[in-house]
């Protein structure tokens, strides 16, 4: 079956653009319907994927600008085939979410929103590094808008600091991107972004050095890591819930990716030597995201801390530099995005029963009528703190495996970490659901519309947590080829070439 | 003939346009200037054509023709609907970019 | 051999499929339809793990050791995590005993909690328990061992937490699990040690790889089962982290029962008793174990002497007995420890039954201040209440002597510095009999209380206001009290059989081993041990009569003190406790473990958040780095904004310097 990558990646931008000539009321029915296309796509190509074959699938492959050496190369493999399953899952169900509300201008929300999706999916699909840098620079454009003009509260303000800080690592990393291909194109070759060029010209050392750490340092923005997340406690409090959802779910994910896809195995030397960097970083980010989850009171940044905690986690597993972190890492990021969607899902579902405050403090007591939503809010509660059992566990097991077995000090004090999750878990699930119901507080239980989006998103924790095979599988042989990449073959050079033969006179 | 003195030829011309973009303060004034310095543009890529003995710097310059005869009429249409609204023909009256 | 797998998942499966089902349609069916759906269920558990045994049995002596595996469950990387059930004497042991318990427990609390508002709920949860628990000794390997037991601590915090309108139970739930989670990180961390070595995550294969990979004492191997006992300690309530034990006691009387007396505190005992291969390679951790359930034994033994709370002396002489069974699986008497599990579990599931059906009678009040005379009007509880009280201080012929005795046996026979922990284990049976009759004779003997002449009159107290005894609160009467009527053992059938069954098993469990007579227990045991260096032990006669008269004379000594002080000269409690102050405080206080936890661990967590919230976050990320960013930009941007005049011939003139200044760059390059 061949299936053409340059569809689902364009679908989205498609439906949106049909969207936008729609009238208004029709807006969010045709987005719903354009990423249910997307989901549909993707689950195709999970069934379809041969989790045996190494490298690359359905590969898409055209020379883009020629001069510049950047080909529009899209391609599947087990990275980003579990990161490009859990977008079009997260979209569907978050533009159904979407749905729920009436927006202000939907057309042009709906748009945006669907550009979003295609911008990710582009970050994933792209098998080129300028094309990647597009695609990641891309994601920033719809969310600036959707921030800026559907957010809520100081909104210009938490846009700005976004948009400040991700341009910042967007420039770092361009620089890099360009610095990569030029350098590596030194000697015979022609310059070429691809990355399957790109990884046969490994580049001299102390190029490696400054360029992983650009590249680092926009990744690191992204997810966010400690101590750059400072964008993230405005930009939480202020983004529209259905696409904080989706940022928090999915956008932190595209970082993990960059560091698993660009900088292990093309920056190999340099991932060593700041291998203890990073995993400072990370061990820092999990235990100062856990210490401020469990001290904040606003629903919305419990979630938030806790992804700068799971994202440290994450970050860990891929700077154990060894196949179970690297397993770990990605299962971790899927898992995430999975747990955290729903989460910020329930954070609406409870606002709205505590006379729509998001603080935890006016909460309480919310479950008396609703044990649907109590439950799935414990599963899903579990699932966030990883609890044995569920695919997070198994994910965390595999990270602290990897690390343990390169650092054993890091992995335990990490693991701590993993304490202090059951803390600020149970504390926002007992401060919201248990005790005495607050004065504000009017419980029901979840509507049919709501159960629509909830219980497929626990449904799918649950079937992930009984069968986390499915996905560790998948990506298993990329993961290998990631951490123990191929020996580099040198460019075989024609005899008597060289680069710089005078042009012969035309007669 | 060197293809030399036809580039000197274009270079005086570029400079004295240039100059007068600079120094001028009316926009008609202006507007020849920059007319100058494409012209002296003009002059080189006919140059090189020749030198080359192919027909793409002729296409270039013939292009430059075409688009300096939109930007005069463009120019010139400005011009004309300020003298009209009696607003001071004078370039340095315009600050509207100042940040 | 298949039929062993088969009935091992049913085992596992009619739990699950219980709480699925009541949480899908319990709330459909007629009144107490979900308990006796919970109930059924775990029957067909039951008869599940006794095929199984049966099954087991028909196997050849060294073939009874099957695992069974459903699917690859995170099988990648080098890590061979399946869903597989590791089924040998040990774990058909264990499921008989959990299945056969819990079962019993859900027939009790049919009745007992019948008219409380969650009663659907709790059923669900019951179940849910019951399967994790199975998962727990069922598992065949680290991951599905790590499941179970997590599964277990959630089961647990749930019921605990099950009035969740009441703030003492949200509290107590969220200590139980957070502790819990402590000790699942040992656990995993334990494992990774482990792993490291062995390269296989599959019991039988660990051990097998243990042997060769290990020498004895090796210090990876002696961290790694250290970091196991934290598990263990954790979920077994030993010393230092057993302080969710007591608070545990928020939870419903049949949850006290199930969980913090028969089934989920003894998993760390189970553990041990698994892990034995390694612990007997790495003898050093073995000896920790040893040592901390001597001290637990010990410590919980004086504090239920002190405590005034009638579920919270059980709950401390559960810690204690639990410490009997670590030492003896950390000591190498594993049929021994074992043995003790099962008769405990039958004791203290009925100690605990009875306490329930008094606090009925008391209306939710559970303070031995307030109890006394129930005897007349109580007499079956009594009855059962004094079954547990004698098994559980170790009066022949009761079950409790045989177990009991049978671990000071082989620890005293192991000679050298185990001679302290024997000497301690005959301290803590001394205290064991004592705490157990104050108990008994403060909430039986005496003058009756207003409750118990209410109930004279026929009539059961009820609280015009029901408030929560620990604080004093009103009850929520939609949720967080236990309904507004209360039901006794005498009243309620159901609650009848199952204590009755409990006290048929509590007098006659240990029939089953007893010293030199029966030894099916070791024998049916012994392919899980046959590995063992530490179990064939044979003791000598002396010492086995020795131990026998002696525990019987300890026992009866506590009891005799315990019926001075408390029935015949009550001004003895008084005087004590005035002379000994300090030890009664320490003891009332509960050895201050409460408060050195939150000194050490809490306050310095609530701290360190605080000060990353209002201190680090405010001046250092957002002042320097956010603050800092946004000035870099600003001041760059006010740069650029001075060049701008808006002069457009300023503007050409850049244009044309540039070009200038980049010809030049071109010309000196060439």
């Amino acid at each position: 079956m061949t299936l053409h990558l340059s569809v689902v990646l364009f679908l989205p931008l498609a439906f949106g653009v049909l969207g936008l000539l729609a009238p208004p009321r029709m807006a969010r029915w045709i987005a719903l319907l354009g990423s249910a296309l997307v989901l549909a796509y993707a689950v195709t190509l999970l069934t379809d994927f041969d989790s045996s074959a190494p490298g690359l699938q359905y590969v898409t492959d055209e020379t883009w600008i020629g001069e510049l050496g950047i080909s529009y190369k899209l391609g599947i493999d087990g990275l980003n085939l579990v990161l490009l399953a859990l977008t079009a899952i997260l979209w569907f169900f978050c533009t159904l979410w979407a749905t729920h509300r009436e927006w202000d201008r939907p057309r042009l929300f709906y748009l945006h929103f669907m550009l979003a999706e295609t911008a990710v999916l582009g970050a994933l699909l792209a098998q080129d590094l300028a094309l990647f840098v597009v695609f990641f620079d891309l994601m920033l454009v719809p969310f600036f808008f959707l921030t800026g003009q559907w957010g809520e509260g100081r909104r210009v303000q938490a846009t700005m600091k976004l948009v400040i800080y991700t341009l910042v690592g967007s420039l770092l990393m361009l620089t890099a991107a360009i610095a990569t291909g030029v350098l590596a194109a030194e000697g015979p070759a022609e310059l070429s972004f691809a990355f399957s060029d790109l990884a046969q010209r490994p580049l001299a050392e102390s190029s490696q050095n400054w360029i992983f750490l650009f590249f680092a340092a926009a990744f690191l923005v992204k997810m966010p890591a400690f101590p750059l997340h400072g964008w993230m406690p405005d930009g939480y409090r202020c983004m529209p819930l259905p696409v904080l959802a989706v940022f928090s779910g999915v956008l932190s994910k595209v970082a993990a990716y960059g560091f698993l896809k660009i900088c292990l195995p093309l920056f190999p030397d340099a991932s060593l030597n700041f291998q203890t960097l990073l995993l400072l970083i990370a061990l820092a980010s999990i235990l100062y995201g856990s210490a401020m989850a469990f001290t904040t009171t606003e629903t919305r940044l419990i979630l938030g801390y806790s992804s700068v905690a799971q994202l440290g986690f994450i970050t860990l597993g891929i700077f154990a530099l060894n196949d179970q972190g690297a397993q770990g890492a990605l299962l971790q990021a899927f898992n995430h995005g999975l747990v955290v969607a729903p989460a910020f899902f329930i954070v609406a579902l409870l606002a709205a029963r505590a006379g729509g405050s998001q603080d935890l403090r006016d909460m309480g007591g919310i479950g008396m009528r609703a044990p649907v939503l109590a439950a799935m809010f414990l599963i899903v509660a579990f699932a966030t703190l990883a609890m044995p059992g569920s695919a997070n566990f198994v994910a965390e097991f595999y990270i602290l495996l990897g690390v343990f077995t390169e650092k054993v000090a890091i992995a335990i004090v990490a693991s701590t970490g993993v304490v202090l999750a059951a803390v600020y878990g149970l504390r926002l699930y007992i401060g919201a659901v248990h005790n005495r119901t607050g004065p504000r507080v009017e419980s029901r239980e979840i509507s049919l519309r709501e159960g629509l989006v909830l219980v497929p998103l626990v449904l799918l924790i649950l079937a992930i947590a009984l069968y986390p095979q499915f996905a560790l599988e998948r990506s298993e042989q990329s993961v290998t080829a990631v951490i123990s990449p191929p020996p580099a073959v040198a460019v075989a050079t024609p005899a008597g070439w060289t680069p710089y033969a005078p042009l012969e006179e035309t007669p | 003939m060197d293809v030399g003195w036809f580039l000197a030829a274009s270079a005086l011309i570029f400079t004295l346009g240039a100059a007068g973009v600079l120094t001028r303060r009316s926009p008609l004034v202006i507007l020849l200037c920059v007319e100058l310095m494409l012209n002296a543009a003009n002059l080189s890529l006919i140059a090189f054509a020749r030198m080359h003995g192919n027909h793409d710097g002729q296409i270039f310059a013939l292009i430059v023709m075409v688009v300096a005869a939109c930007e005069v009429t463009v120019g010139l249409g400005v011009i004309v609907a300020m003298q009209r609204r009696r607003l001071p023909i004078d370039v340095d009256e315009m600050q509207e970019l100042r940040g | 051999m298949n039929s062993i797998r088969l009935f091992a998942w049913l085992t596992l499966l009619f739990p699950l499929a219980g709480c699925i089902a009541i949480a899908l349609v319990g709330r459909r069916l007629p009144a107490r339809g979900a308990g006796w759906l919970g109930t059924g269920a775990l029957a067909l558990s039951f008869a599940s793990a006794i095929g199984a045994l049966l099954a087991l049995l028909d196997q050849a002596h060294d073939e009874r050791q099957i695992v069974a595996v459903a699917w690859d469950y995170a099988h990648s990387a080098g890590i061979d995590a399946q869903l597989s059930l590791l089924v040998d004497p040990l774990s058909v042991f264990m499921i008989l005993v959990v299945s056969g318990v819990s079962m019993l427990i859900h027939l009790y609390s049919i009745s007992y909690i019948a008219s409380d508002a969650g009663y659907v709920r709790f059923f669900a949860y019951l179940n849910f328990f019951v399967f994790s628990m199975l998962l727990l000794v069922l598992a065949g390997n680290f991951i599905v061992l790590i499941i179970g037991w997590a599964f277990v601590g959630a089961a647990s915090y749930m019921l605990i937490s099950f009035w969740y309108r009441r703030g003492t139970a949200t509290r107590a739930g969220i200590k139980a699990f957070v502790i819990n989670v402590l000790g699942d990180v040992g656990l995993v961390l334990g494992t990774l040690f482990i792993f490291k070595h062995v390269g296989t995550l599959d019991f039988l294969g660990t051990f097998e790889a243990a042997r060769t990979e290990f020498a004895p004492g090796d210090a990876d191997l002696t961290a790694g089962l250290i970091l196991v006992l934290v598990g263990a300690f954790a979920k077994s309530a030993q010393i230092p982290l057993h302080t969710w034990l007591p608070d545990a006691m928020e939870g419903p009387t049949p949850v006290s029962a199930l969980i913090h007396a028969a089934t989920m505190v003894t998993a760390g005992v189970y553990l041990i008793a698994r892990m034995h291969p390694l612990f007997e390679l790495a003898p050093a951790a073995a000896d920790v174990g040893a040592i901390i359930g001597c001290l637990t034994l010990l410590v919980a033994g004086t504090i239920a002497i002190a405590v005034t709370d009638l579920k919270r002396v059980i709950a401390y002489s559960t810690m204690s007995q639990i410490g009997y069974m670590i030492m003896a699986v950390s000591a190498g008497a594993y049929v021994a420890g074992m043995f003790h599990l099962m008769t405990h579990a039958f004791f203290k599931a009925l100690l605990f039954m009875a306490a329930g059906s008094v606090i009925a009678a008391m209306a939710g009040q559970q303070n031995l201040d307030r109890m006394g005379g129930f005897r007349k009007t109580m007499p079956f509880t009594f009855g059962c209440m004094v079954i547990g009280g004698l098994a559980l201080a170790g009066i022949p012929p009761f079950s409790g002597f045989f177990s009991k005795d049978e671990i000071l046996l082989l620890i005293g026979d192991r000679g050298g510095w185990y001679w302290i922990l024997y000497v301690a284990g005959y301290v803590g049976a001394f205290l064991t009999g004592i705490y157990t009759f104050r108990m008994i004779f403060r909430a039986f003997f005496g003058e009756p209380v207003p409750e118990a002449r209410e109930l004279e009159g026929g009539h059961l107290h009820h609280a015009e206001v029901p408030t929560n005894p620990a604080t004093g609160e009103v009850e929520d009467t939609d949720v967080g009290f236990p309904g507004p009527e209360h039901h006794i053992a005498e009243r309620e059938p159901t609650m009848k059989i199952a204590m009755g069954l409990l006290a048929l098993l509590a007098i006659g469990g240990g029939v089953l081993q007893i010293p030199r007579v029966t030894h099916v227990i070791d024998h049916f045991l012994e392919p899980t041990f046959h590995d063992s260096a530490l179990y064939e032990r044979h003791p000598s006669d002396g010492l086995i009569t020795f131990g026998l008269l002696l525990g019987a004379a300890v026992g009866l000594a506590g009891i005799a003190v315990a019926y001075l002080i408390w029935v015949r000269r009550p001004q003895i409690a008084v005087a004590a406790r005035a002379r000994l102050a300090p030890l009664h405080k320490l003891f009332v206080n509960k050895w201050y473990f409460d408060e050195l936890i939150d000194t050490l661990v809490v306050r310095p967590a609530r701290w360190f958040g605080a000060w990353a919230q209002q201190t680090f976050e405010r001046v250092f990320v957002n002042g320097m780095l956010v603050g800092g960013t946004s000035g870099v930009v600003r001041a760059g941007s006010s740069a650029v904004r001075a060049a701008q005049t808006g002069f457009l011939r300023y503007y050409a003139l850049l244009i044309v310097a540039g070009l200038v200044v980049l010809t030049f760059y071109f010309l000196m390059n060439a």
